[in-house]
Order: C-alpha cells, then structure tokens, then sequence
C-alpha cells in the first residue's frame, strides 16, 4: 500500500444513493474501486448498483470490513457524516464535498485528534492509485502506474497535472489532493511523512497554492527530513493582493501565505519549482 | 462576508456584551436627531466594510447637535479605502480609562478556534503583533467544548490584568467566544475593549466576518452577501454561482476550479499576456453554472472594449458533457457578441470526446491543450 489505499480496500460510501453519490459510486466501480456498502438513513436495505445500502456505518461495518469511507453527504450533514464514520473506527475517510461550513471543518479535526483516524479533505477530488483503487473523482484517463507521488491542495488542476505527467510518460504511484479548505484533514506535511516511507515512491510533484501556510511547513520539513526529490508549483502568483480567488483557503495573509514566500521557502529548501504545468515533467525528469 | 460595525454591535447586544448608546442614521438632519435623543457628545462614525476608518477622516467627535450634523455631512459620501460611506454610526462619546484588545478567529495551521487579548487596544493590532508579540496572549480553543471560564481566566490574567477587571473582562471573553461559535464567524474581534472611568466594560468597535459557507444557517445574512458585493460584475458572478474577480487586461480567462484558474492567469502572464478577469465555476459544472460563467464574459466583453478574446479551460472530470457544451452554446447565442470564445477542453477520455464532438462544428475555437489555447487565445489579442 503506498498510501492510505490500495486494490484491496474495502470501500464504503456515505450518501450513496443522492444524485451526486450515485454517480460517483458507478465511475468509481468502473476503476476498480472495492466498494463494500453504501450509507443513506432511511433507504437501507435497498441497493445501489448491487452495493448493499445501510442506514447507518455502523449497521454497515457490522456486516462488512470497512478500511475507508468517501463521504459525498451535502455540506450541512457533513459534520455528522464524518463523525459517523469515526465512531465506527473507520481508519481513513475522504471528504469530497465542497461548501462544508468552517466551523464543522475545526470541529470533525478536533475530533479525529487523538483518535486512529485519518482523513483528506473536505473539498477533495480524492485519492487515486493507478490501476488499483480510486476514492474520488480523479479520471482514470489521466493517470498511469509509476513512481510519482501527487500532492495537491486542487482539485481540477491535480487531474491536469497527473495528465500532463502521464503524457510525457512519468507514471504515479500516488495522485492525491488534500482539498481546497483552509482546514482540511492532511497537510503536505502529513503527506510526506508516509511517503518517506513509500518504496514505491521515488519522488514527489507538490502542487501548492496561495494562501495559508502548508507549503512553508512542507518546505522546512523537506529541508531537514526528507530524502526523495521533489518539484512543486504554486498557483496564483500573479493574483493581485487581497483578491479572493475562489477556494477559502485561496487568501493571501500577510506576509506568509503569498506565492513568492512559498516559491522562495521551496527554492531555499532544494526543491525546484516548475513556473508553468508543463513544466512539471521536464523538471522531474532531471531530478528523479 | 463580512458586518457593518452596527451590525457586530447588535449581534455583541444580543450575547450581553456592553455597546455603546448609538443611533444609525443616513443624513445630516438625521445625525443631528440622533445627537439630541442621546444628550451628550457623540462620536459620529462612518459604517463601510473596511478598517483604517479614523485615519482616513472617517471617525470625528461632536460636542453638540449642530457640529453633528456638520461633520455628518462631510463624511456622508465621502470615498474611504475603496468604499462609498451612505450610513452613519451616532454614539455616545465614553470616558475611556484603559483600551484592551480581544478577538477569536481561526488559526489555520492548527485548524482550531484562537483566542486573543491585549493591554496594547484601539490600535492596528497587525501592527502590535509584528512590533511586540509579547504584548499579545493568545490560546488555541477546542471547537467541541468552546472556551471554559479557567482558559479565560488564564489568558486575560496574561495581560496583566487583576480583582474585578480581571473577571468582567474574562466573561467579555467568554460571551465574544459565543458570538464567534453561533454565528459562524470566521473573525469577532473588539477593538478597543474600553474601561470607562466607572470600570465598566464596552465594546466601542466590531469587526464580524460570517463564513460564506455558513449562510444557509444564517437566512438574515444570505442575500446580504450577493447585495454588498460593489462591482456589478462580481455581483453578477455571485448570483450565478461563480467567482469573478475582475481584472484589466484583454483576455477574458474562465476555468473549473481556483487552482486550475489561478495557474491559467499565471501561464498567460508569464507569456507577457494579460487576463481581464478571473472566473472560476468551481470544479463540478452544471448546464447553468457553464452558461452563467460563459454569459457573463461575453456581457462582459460586450461592455468593455479591451476585451478581445474569451478563453475557457474545463477539466472534465465528473461534469456531464452534453450539460456542460449546452451550457457555452446557450450562453453564445443569447449573448450575441462577436467575441471569439477559444476553448480547451480536457479530462476522462469519454467526456471529453463527447464534448469536443459537440463544440466541433460551433463558432468555439478548440484547442487540444492549455498550452495551445493560450497561444491561440494570445494571437487573438493580439489582433
């Protein structure tokens, strides 16, 4: 297992019969995903795409091994949904819907503190390995199997960026993206910490943004840490100051959290930085 | 989105935090009124959504009535920071003994709830937290329980504070954390927390931000948000469900999801090119939140002449194609504007040869890449 996920886990899906969940569960079948049950209160019982449906994760995680659960539940209940799958000892869960308030964002992070559980998201595409599993929307067209590591706070521009990767023949051996959310369940940090101990990762592409402080601490910690090369890029370097463009997370704060503190935090800790997306792969290919 | 100082002052009211007497008003004759009924002097205060109001000449004192009404008609329609001033705050002017500061917001790194006060009030608090860090005692909250009574306590006793003030500024605190974790805020923030001469505590300002994904909770401020918006265009975006941020060049840029969009800008900057505006439909479209996004650019690009060229990025990666292609024709053909529309489109291999086979024989100029469309999108400019 690289990361988090892989051919063999069992998956459970959280909202699985609302429009957007459907959908989603049929494409993720269709990449192979291991999805085990569904959750929607209220319709257990039926069955979606002959995944059996339960009207709550732990009805589910009694008939079934569940190692992870996506959570597709608009945003209001998204707060409850997560804290759900947490009580049942769900290990790791991803939280692809967008719009979740602040607050139920501070609070399902408190509450995984201190707990077994790990999470990415909200506002994720999700997690994707190449020909074994996907837990999200990553399209399966835009992957392929290698030794690349994709850590991304986008969503769209993760799928963008393992294209072009793929296209010049650098496969992954992980595409992820921790969501686009001022708080959000795992850090670049984070990330790295388990891909140090990846074999199959031989190096990793960080795809960074303005606003907040990730990338800086990602910086330090690849400075001191860690031993596999990185490229990374950061969007929004020409967004004018103060503007918010798009995701929450997407503010410039001071000094910190600009495009030009992050470039510099990376440029100084070795990493190099790609100034365009098609940038990406000629770099990896001269350090990896 | 963020409250009028009036309007953080009557959520402060409605938790038990101290405000002063204040009266709003919207003219000089009003201002004047509002003087009188309050009996004493006043502070008359400009109400825009922005801070730096006193340096700017937006907070004067009156000693009477007349000089009231006066300054109330300098300030009103006054131009501060960005913003027109069309209400007026009318308080009571307080004896002030000591200025404190105290605010609750998120601490983004640790994804918890922060606590903050000061001795160092009434000032740019920015400025104090570069000048004298010390001078700022801050403790992260657990935004399950919220702040007990002893972190309160703790924190306000940092300060240097003792006896009664030590506690009556501690339940300041307290009820300021409750108006931060019931009003989803991502910012409550006084400053300054007076003393009065009598020891009393108020809030002489407010600074309150609700969280924009919190609204559906708060109906009051719902459609609020979308009015305030000054710029017609933003405004327009906000209604149709997409972020528009206008900016000054030729080519007007929309993509599926801010970073996606943000490294579009990036590219044609770097390419000595220059974006008119940034529009972000979030990641997964609809036929409507497309034709909204694509219309949008093309009234645009209608009214201002330097726009030149329309370019659209769109991953596909769960947004269904025919919705999506419907969505830019229909907007092409109720806009009816000449402007070329380049457009790149990309993502899951089916949808994307759906979708490319639906634009093919339309007025909108494909382009297999983001590298491609931009050179294209660029030429146009050109001329």
């Amino acid at each position: 297992m690289p990361i988090f996920v892989d051919k063999g886990t069992n998956v459970l899906i959280q909202g699985i019969t609302g429009k957007f969940g459907a959908l989603q569960t049929k494409l993720m079948l269709d990449c192979g995903t291991k999805i085990v049950a569904g959750v929607t209160p209220g319709k257990g019982g039926q069955t979606q795409f002959d995944v059996p449906v339960y009207d709550s994760v732990q009805q589910a995680v009694n008939k079934h091994r569940v190692d992870a659960s996506v959570i597709y539940v608009p945003a209001p209940f998204v707060q409850d949904a997560a804290f759900e799958a947490m009580d049942a000892e769900i290990k790791f869960t991803v939280i692809i819907t967008d719009w979740v308030p602040l607050h139920s964002e501070m609070k399902i992070k408190a509450y995984a503190k201190g707990r077994d559980a790990r999470y990415i998201g909200p506002n994720t595409p999700g997690i994707m390995v190449p020909a074994q599993t996907s837990l999200g929307m990553i399209s399966p067209s835009a992957v392929m199997p290698g030794g690349v590591a994709v850590v991304s706070r986008s969503g769209t521009l993760t799928d963008e960026v393992a294209s072009h990767l793929s296209e010049q023949g650098i496969g992954q051996s992980v595409v992820i993206g921790l969501g686009g959310d001022p708080i959000v369940g795992s850090r670049i940090i984070d990330i790295l910490k388990l891909l140090k101990e990846d074999g199959q990762t031989k190096g990793v592409v960080i795809v960074g943004e303005i606003g907040g402080t990730m990338e800086e601490e990602a910086a330090q910690y690849i400075e001191g840490q860690f031993n596999k090369p990185v490229v990374a890029f950061v969007a929004g370097r020409t967004a004018p100051r103060g503007k918010v463009m798009g995701h929450a997370g997407a503010i410039i704060m001071g000094e910190r959290g600009t495009a030009e503190s992050k470039i510099n935090a990376f440029e100084s800790a070795g990493v190099s930085v790609a100034k365009t997306l098609w940038e990406i792969p000629s770099l990896l290919k001269k350090v990896v | 989105m963020r409250l009028y100082e009036y309007e953080g002052k009557e959520i402060f009211k409605k938790f038990g935090i101290p405000i002063p007497q204040g009266i709003l008003v919207k003219t000089g004759e009003e201002a004047r009124q509002a003087a009188i009924e309050l009996g004493k002097e006043v502070v008359v205060k400009s109400q825009i959504l922005t801070g730096g109001r006193g340096k700017g000449g937006g907070i004067k004192f009156a000693r009477t009535p007349d000089g009231a009404e006066k300054i109330a008609q300098g300030i009103l329609g006054m131009e501060l920071e960005g913003y027109k001033v069309n209400s007026l705050l009318i308080e009571e002017k307080l004896n002030i003994t000591n200025e404190l500061y105290m605010g609750i917001t998120v601490d983004g790194e640790n994804g918890t709830p922060v606590a903050m006060v000061s001795a160092e009030g009434g000032v740019e608090i920015e400025e104090v937290a570069k000048r004298n860090p010390e001078k700022i005692a801050s403790e992260l909250i657990n935004p399950l329980y919220g702040i007990r009574t002893y972190e309160a306590i703790n924190l306000v006793r940092q300060i240097g504070l003792t006896e009664r003030t030590l506690t009556s500024v501690s339940r300041v605190l307290c009820q300021l954390y409750q108006v931060f974790a019931l009003n989803d805020a991502r910012v409550a923030e006084i400053n300054p927390l007076i003393i009065t001469n009598e020891g009393n505590m108020v809030a002489a300002d407010s600074r309150c931000e609700i969280d924009d994904n919190s609204l559906f909770k708060h109906p009051e401020y719902k459609d609020l948000r979308i009015q305030r918006i000054e710029n017609r265009w933003e405004r327009e975006g906000a209604e149709g469900g997409v972020n528009y941020v206008d900016l000054e060049g030729n080519i007007a840029v929309m993509a599926n999801g801010a970073g996606l969009t943000m490294s579009l800008l990036d590219t044609i900057k770097a390419n000595g090119g220059s974006p008119a505006c940034f529009l972000d439909t979030g990641g997964g479209l609809s036929r409507e939140r497309m034709k909204n996004g694509v219309g949008l650019l093309l009234r645009k690009a209608r009214a201002d002449q330097r726009i030149k060229v329309v370019l659209l990025m769109v991953r596909m990666m769960i947004s269904p194609p025919d919705a999506v292609t419907e969505g830019i024709m229909e907007a092409i053909e109720e806009v009816q504007v000449k402007t070329p529309v380049v457009a790149v489109i990309r993502g899951r291999t089916p949808y994307q040869k759906r979708a490319r086979e639906l634009l093919e024989n339309s007025a909108v100029i494909l382009c297999p890449g983001i590298e491609e469309g931009i050179r294209e999108a660029m030429k146009i400019a050109k001329g």
